[in-house]
Parts: C-alpha cells; structure tokens; sequence
C-alpha cells in the first residue's frame, strides 16, 4: 500500500541545510497497522508529513497504492489527500465552531458532496463510533475520549485507504486510551491500513509493526507477535 | 468559487464568531459612515461658499467707457467717450476665441404696471450670456434667448424686488407687465442674492430696449465678455491688448485713465478657485485619511483572526482542501464582511446626511450631499483592502505544514 524508496528530505535553517530524512526506505502492506516510533528529531513527523502528502520530499520515490506522488501539484495533493488518506491528530483538532456532524462531514465538503449526503454520511460515521446522541454538539461539550472518537468518525468518512494517526493517545488517559486503540484496531481488521506515530511502547506494542525511527533512518523495524 | 455551499460554509464562519465579525464589521462601517459625513459636510460648505461668492467665481472683462483726462489727437480732455455696437464687432477680431460676451444698455426709473400694482425701475438690455456673466439664478420660468434678441420680441425677465413688490411674491411667469407703456410678456423670474441691486431690475432683449427705449441708436452702456476658465497670465494679456486697441480705435491718450477702462476680475477669480480648491483638498485630505484609518484597522483585524485560525487550516488542508480553496475561502470571506458592513456605513452616512441636510440654513453652507460614486469608491477601496490584508496572513498560513501547527498545543 504504502512504499518509500530511498526518501531524503532536508529544510533549510537560515544558511544551513538540515537533513532530516536521510534516504528512507520503508513498505507498508495493505491491512497493515504499523507504528512509528523514535524521539523527537528523530524525523517522524517529517515521514508522518511526507506520508499525508502535507508536504514534499527531495529524492527518492513514494509509491500510494500503486501510483507515484513524486512532484505532486498543490492540487492533486489535496485530492489524494481526501480520496485516500484519513488524520487522526493528538489534540483531536475539531474545528471549535462546529457541531461533531459538521466536523465529520467537512472532508465530504472538499470532495464535493452535496451537504444533505454529507450528512447522513456524517451520521452513519458517528454511529459507527457510537456518538450519534452527540451529534449537535460542539467540540468543547465532549470529553477527550468522545473527540477523538469524532475526529476518526471524520478520518474515516472520505473511505480513505489508509489512516495517519499521529499520538493518537497522547492526550488521552490510559483507559481511553485503550478503547480508541481498540477503534482503531477493529477499523484495521475492516482493511484499512493503519500507520500510528507514537512514543508510549505499550501503544505501539498494540500494533502489528514497530518501526524504530533514528536520525532519518529505520534502525529497528520489528514484528510483534 | 459562488455556489450555494460555500456561502453556506462562510456564513457559518462569519455567524461562529460574533466577536470577530462585529469589530471587523463596525470598524468599516465606521470608516465609510465617517468618510460619507466629512464629504458631505465638505461639500456642503463648499457649496455654500461657492453660491457666496459666485458672482466673482465667474471670469470675465467688462469694458466701460467715461470721460478723457488727457487731450489727444487734437482732442481736448473730458471729452465723452461712447462705445457703440460697431466696437464690438470689430473687437471680436482682436480675439482669437469668444467663450460669451453680452452688451449691456441701462434705462432707470421705468413706470412698470401689472393689474392695479405699479412701480419705477430701471431695465436692462442683455444678450443671451448676460444670465452666466452677471450669474443670475432664475426662480421661474427662462432667460432672455438668443431667439428674442434676433426678433426684439416683446418678452422680460424680472427680478425678486420686482416680483414682490408687483406680483406679491407669486409666480409672475405668461403675466403681462407694462413697461414704459409697452405691454412685454414675462417669461422668467431671478433672485440673485449675492447681487441684491440685479433684484430690481427688468432684463429685456437687447435688440428690443434699444429700439423700444433708446430709439433705435447704437450707443452701449457696457462691453461684458466672458473668458471662461483661461488662465490668469492669458486673461491679463488678453486685458491689456483689448485696452491698448480701445485706446488707439477711440483716440484716448495711451496713459489716459477714465477715457476706456477694462476691468477683469481674474484676481479675486483665481483667489476664490484657489478657496474652493482648498476646500476640495480639505476634504480630500480628510477622506482619505479617514479611509487610512480604516483601513489600517481592517487589515489589523484581519491579520490576527488568520493567525487565530492557522489551526483550522491545518485542518481543512489535512482533510482535503487546496491551498487556493483556503485562501479563496478566507477572501471571500473578508469581502463579504467588507461589503455587507460597508454597505451599512454608507447607508447610515447617506440617511444622516438626508436627514440633517434640511435643518441646516446657513450662508455658509448648503446641500451637505456626498457623491456616491466616491462613497463607492471607498467602499470598493476598503474591500481591496480587506482582501489585500487578508490574503497575506492567508498565504502564510497555508504553508505552514499542517502536522506542525496542528502538533503544538
């Protein structure tokens, strides 16, 4: 599903050039739910951009479902961006003045969807994470566990291939935690390919695959079993 | 860029955050409010100034003739000097252009009759342009036409003494009024306010007062031309040239003082241009540093509810949208909210000044109105720059790399 060949990635810091990803080699089977690990620096959300197609890269070639996204346009980006790819962010990132059905219904807006489809697409995804009573309310009226709930209700509504997750757990507590852990498993074993930025070891012992990440490198890639 | 949806989506923007909206909202209708009422009331006394002044706003020569000081020619002094119509024909060939000119023949103390009202007051006898050059504001009805002047017809346009005193104020328009024993038809009416004296006269064709009242002859009181707005140094030239050729056709001493005179009024013209272009500046100036203002705050306000919002694009662009979408979205948005709010000032701007306009009387200062078109264009200049101010912060937002703004808390 997903194939980095030889990634490099540097940015530019005033007159210095810092190389960030130093020739990156990595494959992600479809139905696979790997997670990434390392410090920070280390490059991970630098990949985690590359991956969600937030951002370009120098050399090398990246392969999504079969088709190359070397010199991607600005607006191709975007349209594989919603046609194959769903975030999950740490701090949830719902937009604060809309209601959990309109969050999960935006994607739907960037593809095009006419807004009554939008909707019953919106609803049938917050059943799906068993929010649908929370539907009309507004992100600051739902508990940690609830958001992230309805931010992956709106990862998944554009039937993405492949889900980015990025600490996804990071600001939840241990038993939340686990259950959106279990979401987000139970949506692997529906085919959907899972890649889970995170620093917590028993998160990423929840996975198929850890990929250790070290100065723009793989050093570890280990399958648990 | 226009459908349904993506009104719905800014609507929803705008609608979300009351606090944003209203001080981007009241700071443009505040600068178009501000900026629609300055003008108006800039133009009010532009225009009261104007009507003051108007009869030396208007460029123009007058040719008069009186008595010589000096002997000339084997002429003695004080001898009477006439200027007659055959003058000013031949005057017009020293003249590369005539914008106007009117001839100008006075009569004092007519016997004027209408129904059982009668009175004595002086006539004159004008051509067409007498109305621009003396700048007579007619109150009913039409001036003297080139028409009655070429046929003497019998018609008078009467001043405001007049009309009060004979008609008691009422319109005296297609009366008849006897003058001098001739039975005219009133075609018009003036009051000319500046010049209280023009109030007491009866305007006739030319052509007509000299037959009727002067039996016929060629003898004129006074040569008016008008210059139009020719420049000071060319009006002065102009005056100087015409004086020297009346002196030499009229064999008057070339120092000679009383014989021929021309006076121009181009100095006090230039003066009250210049009073009314200060006036202009002054308004001008206000305006657009009214706009300035405005359009500072705008384009402050904007910058930080971007900047305020550089996490939402975060989010938008890792849902699927384009960088242009984003920033087409934050634009359309921004001149919605222009537009809308700008609206709003130029209509309470224009309502207070409709309002005001009537209870305001004052010499000084007349019809506070403003020229829509420039409340347009400041309308229009606010929304440029409202989109100006928007898309910059917009275009930096969006290149932020969304896993990074979106990763800080």
């Amino acid at each position: 599903m997903i194939k980095l060949m030889s990634i490099e990635k540097s940015y530019k810091t005033g007159s210095q050039q810092l190389k960030v990803l130093k020739g990156l080699d990595c494959h992600v089977r479809e139905g696979e739910m790997v997670a990434i690990m390392g410090s920070s620096g280390s490059g991970k959300s630098t990949l985690l951009n590359i991956l969600g197609l937030l951002d370009g890269f120098d050399n090398g070639e990246y392969v999504l479902s079969g088709e190359s996204m070397a010199g991607l346009s600005e607006r191709s980006a975007a349209k594989y961006r919603s046609r194959f790819l769903g975030f999950v962010f740490q701090s949830f990132n719902l937009i604060g003045f809309k209601t959990a059905m309109e969050n999960v219904a935006l994607p739907l807006y960037y593809q095009g969807v006419s807004r009554k489809e939008r909707n019953v697409r919106a609803m049938e995804f917050l059943e799906k994470v068993g929010l649908t009573d929370w539907s009309e309310h507004l992100p600051n009226q739902l508990s940690g566990g609830q958001k992230q709930r309805v931010a992956i209700a709106r990862a998944l509504v554009g039937k993405p291939r492949v889900i980015l997750a990025d600490e996804p757990t990071g600001a939840l507590d241990s038993t939340t935690s686990r259950e959106v852990m279990s979401l987000l498993r139970e949506l692997n074993g529906e085919g959907i390919t899972m890649v889970v930025v995170t620093h917590e070891n028993d998160i990423a012992e929840l996975c198929d695959r850890i990929i250790n990440l070290h100065d723009g490198q793989i050093v570890i890639d280990t399958v648990n079993v | 860029m226009f459908n349904r949806d993506t009104w719905l989506e800014i609507a929803n923007t705008v609608l979300s955050h009351p606090m944003r909206t209203a001080l981007t909202g009241i700071s443009i209708a505040l600068g178009v409010f501000i900026l629609v009422v300055m003008q108006g009331l800039g133009f009010g006394l532009q225009n009261g100034v104007k009507e003051q002044f108007a009869d030396d706003a208007v460029n123009s020569i007058w040719v008069q003739s009186g008595r010589t000081q000096l002997s000339y020619r084997g002429n003695q002094a004080n001898r009477r000097i006439q200027m007659r119509e055959s003058d000013v024909e031949a005057m017009f060939n020293e003249m590369d252009t005539v914008h106007a000119y009117s001839r100008r023949i006075r009569i004092w103390g007519m016997q004027m009759e209408s129904g059982d009202k009668a009175g004595n007051f002086p006539i004159r006898g004008v051509d067409p342009d007498h109305q621009m050059l003396e700048n007579t504001k007619l109150s009913h009805g039409r001036y003297i036409s080139q028409r009655d002047v070429d046929e003497a017809t019998k018609v008078a346009v009467i001043g405001a003494t007049l009309v009060e005193e004979i008609y008691d104020g009422e319109n005296p328009v297609g009366t008849h009024l006897t003058i001098g024993g001739v039975l005219f038809r009133v075609v018009g009416s003036f009051d000319d306010p500046a010049n209280r004296w023009e109030n007491k006269m009866a305007y006739l064709p030319f052509s007509t007062a000299k037959k009727l009242f002067r039996a016929g002859n060629d003898k004129l009181d006074q040569i008016i031309i008008g210059t139009g707005d020719m420049p000071i140094a060319e009006t002065t030239q102009l005056t100087d040239h015409l004086l020297t050729w009346f002196k030499e056709r009229k064999s008057v001493h070339p120092d000679d003082q009383r014989g021929i005179w021309l006076e121009n009024n181009n100095e006090e013209y230039e003066r009250f241009q210049n009073i009314f272009i200060g006036i202009e500046l002054f308004i001008w100036g206000i305006g657009l540093l009214t706009l300035l203002a405005g359009a500072v705050g705008v384009a402050n306000i904007l910058a930080i509810a971007v900047k305020e919002r550089t996490k939402e694009i975060g989010v938008r662009k890792a849902l699927g949208a384009t960088s242009s979408s984003i920033v087409g979205l934050v634009v359309q948005e921004s001149l919605t909210l222009m537009i809308v709010s700008g609206s709003l000032g130029l209509v309470l701007g224009v309502g207070l000044l409709e309002f005001v306009s009537p209870m305001i009387d004052h010499e000084y200062f007349k019809n506070p109105q403003v020229d829509f078109r420039i409340a347009l264009l400041a309308l229009g200049i606010l929304a440029l720059v409202g989109v100006l101010s928007g898309i910059g912060p917009a275009l930096r937002a969006v290149s932020i790399r969304p896993v990074e703004a979106l990763r800080d808390e």
